[in-house]
């Protein structure tokens, strides 16, 4: 029982990450519907960022974000003006340009680092809380902590705001929004950016926690998308859940099955319901059309 | 509302395309088969030549049977990425189980990969129809996505399964020189036999595009709603054009394997070297064209290789820095490839230029 118990705490945990990760691309694909292959670069970008920050001025990553997750957001905004703008109305060759920004990102880290992997996990990483008999990593907690505020915050925006509103309203008619006087591109603009910054404080979260190297945000971005899609596109509690969906059935199938088996099972899981219901699980029925016919 | 617009728009569209038929000298605009075939006859003879020219410079002559195979693979893509617009990223998926396949066929009970190579093709086509089946549910970037995870799927398996895959330490090929092993001393036979490929490779494709079957890829790929309300059963149209794509991409797994005499999980599943490489290199030369796939691989292979061999040298990675920076690129700037540059400059007027997938916009398909 106990055992049970445990795995599921860790996978609870591995769900908070997945969750984490995930949340950006949320906004990015399942609200704005921007097929973006680059997002795990952006945490890895975090993770960098917040590691130079570390070593360099002795900041740790837990106030080290508040600088790190906007720059990567900057670099958000930036990759959807040049790129994603122009190319709007055309996810296929989105597809092919964010993952060509994937590949570019991965190799300039990796002739930068000439391909050594770092970390700063050391004694944080290990700092654990015990209640009874299972042990809780801290720095994981902290980040499933982060997750959930995050995603509540997020809930709150999108609902109450009139800036979160207007996201919203461009995600359902890009043409009615407009003529309610919404600036459609400065929406995207914003929306891309806060996904992006997103993406770089998942980064610093994770810095903690992994070892940091170029190809680190690859692991991420098939398991962000799974998520995605999984939770139910653009909402903001399906991607919560989707994660940690995802985290534990990764943690039950390594333990029960096979390490090595653990990714391939909930790809299966995540395969099933993408065809089954593709608007995912909390999504609405429909909404991954919709959101492509508005684009012209 | 919208809907209906778009049907005007694609309704207009045919009506400019029946007018221009109607203007142009209707020779030129239906092609005959004995017209493909002789256009089919000249482009081999110059797709022949590199070999011809390269085949004493050693150094050369490999990256001339590699671009062959990667272009011939790319044709096979662009049967259904290009012809059909549905963007598999998961064509690896089909290249290992021709890899794998051959290898282990080979390596234990010493079958011939000249005997295994159609045979296994056919298990390939016949597990595209088994994933896709489900998977045509899905439109544009959920097709995209959902195809990469079947990639990511084998790629786990093939980890796992060591006693058929040889797991991380991959399989090794024995080398037993002969033409009955598909195993050659002589490096320039690999080009010879890799241009046999690739003329083949056209050559279907070729049959494909004017057949039937071709017009009604290009039917779902421009408007599936539309294609499926004109009777088109677009399942049907997208597992065949699928079946044909995956065959052929098996047998370039095959050829793959004989080639490099070793494989293992990382070489066969790397997105930017297998599975977006094919859609890469017909993105390069132009999507949805017979010849932009051998374009995109005749300059990006042997580009990718002086790169390779320049650059990495002093700077890991800096190679497929500048292949990302180039996709980039391609997608801003050049989207039709670049077929469709010269096309742009050079073509002929009374040519109704197919729109390629891109330039439609994602109005019924979401392409």
């Amino acid at each position: 029982m106990d055992q049970i118990l445990n795995v599921l705490i860790i996978g609870l945990l591995l769900g908070g990450i997945y969750g984490l990760v995930s949340i950006g691309l949320n906004l990015i694909f399942g609200v704005v519907r921007i097929v973006n292959f680059a997002q795990g670069e952006l945490v890895m970008l975090g993770m960098y960022g917040s590691y130079f920050a570390y070593t360099q001025f002795n900041i740790s990553p837990y106030l080290s974000f508040l600088v790190v997750a906007p720059l990567v957001g900057l670099i958000g905004i930036v990759i959807q003006r040049f790129v994603i703008q122009p190319l709007r109305a055309e996810s296929n060759m989105q597809i092919f340009a964010t993952f060509g920004l994937l590949m570019m990102f991965q190799n300039i880290m990796l002739m930068v680092t000439k391909g050594e992997a770092y970390s700063i996990g050391g004694e944080s990483s290990r700092w654990s809380l015990s209640v009874g008999e299972l042990s809780l990593s801290v720095v994981r907690l902290i980040v499933f902590v982060a997750v959930t505020l995050i995603t509540v915050g997020l809930h709150i925006f999108l609902n109450k705001t009139l800036t979160g509103k207007s996201i919203r309203a461009v995600t359902q008619d890009k043409l009615g929004a407009r003529a309610m006087g919404i600036n459609v591109e400065r929406t995207y603009l914003l929306t891309f950016g806060i996904g992006a910054t997103l993406a770089g404080f998942a980064g610093a979260m994770l810095t903690p926690i992994y070892s940091i190297t170029p190809g680190v945000g690859g692991n991420f971005i098939l398991a962000a998308f799974a998520v995605v899609v999984l939770g139910g596109l653009g909402s903001v509690w399906g991607a919560y859940l989707g994660g940690l969906i995802v985290g534990v059935v990764e943690a039950l199938a390594g333990y029960y099955i096979d390490p090595v088996l653990r990714s391939a099972v909930w790809f299966m899981i995540f395969l099933v319901v993408l065809m089954v219901r593709p608007s995912g699980l909390l999504g609405m029925v429909g909404a991954e059309e919709v959101g492509f016919r508005e684009q012209n | 509302m919208n809907k209906t617009k778009d049907a005007a728009d694609t309704l207009s569209k045919g009506g400019t395309f029946a007018d221009q038929a109607i203007d142009a000298d209707s020779s030129k605009l239906i092609e005959t088969p004995k017209s493909l075939s002789f256009k089919y006859l000249g482009c081999m003879v110059l797709l022949f030549l590199p070999v011809l020219l390269l085949a004493r410079y050693p150094q050369w002559i490999n990256i001339v049977a590699f671009t062959y195979l990667m272009g011939a693979v790319a044709v096979a893509w662009n049967i259904i990425g290009g012809f059909g617009g549905q963007f598999s990223l998961g064509h690896g998926v089909f290249f290992s189980i021709g890899a794998y396949m051959t290898a282990a066929l080979f390596i234990n009970y010493g079958l011939s990969p000249w005997i295994t190579i159609f045979p296994i093709a056919l298990v390939a086509g016949l597990v595209s129809v088994l994933i896709s089946w489900p998977t045509f549910r899905l439109r544009g970037p959920f097709f995209a996505i959902a195809t990469l995870a079947f990639n990511e799927v084998m790629f786990v398996l093939a980890n796992h399964f060591d006693s058929l895959t040889g797991g991380p330490r991959g399989l090794m090929i024995p080398f037993k020189a002969g033409f009955a092993n598909m195993i050659f001393t002589e490096r320039s036979y690999y080009a010879y036999l890799m241009f046999g490929f690739a003329a083949f490779s056209v050559g279907v494709s070729v049959v494909v595009r004017y057949s039937r079957l071709g017009y009604y890829l290009l039917a779902v790929r421009e408007d599936e709603d539309c294609a499926r309300a004109c009777g088109i059963n677009v399942l049907n149209v997208k597992l065949s054009g699928m079946a044909i794509s995956a065959m052929l991409t098996s047998m370039g797994g095959t050829l793959f394997t004989m080639y490099l005499r070793y494989i293992d999980p990382p070489t066969l599943f790397t997105m930017s070297d297998i599975g977006v490489k094919f859609a890469l290199l017909s993105l390069i030369g132009g999507i949805g064209t017979i010849a932009g796939p051998i374009l995109g691989a005749a300059l990006i292979i042997p580009f990718e290789n002086y790169l390779r061999t320049e650059l990495s040298n002093g700077l890991p990675g800096s190679n497929l820095a500048v292949l990302g920076f180039l996709m980039v690129l391609a997608a801003l700037f050049m989207k039709k490839g670049i077929y469709g540059l010269f096309q742009e400059k050079y073509g002929k007027a009374n040519k109704p230029a197919l729109p390629t997938p891109m330039s439609v916009k994602p109005g019924g398909g979401a392409t």
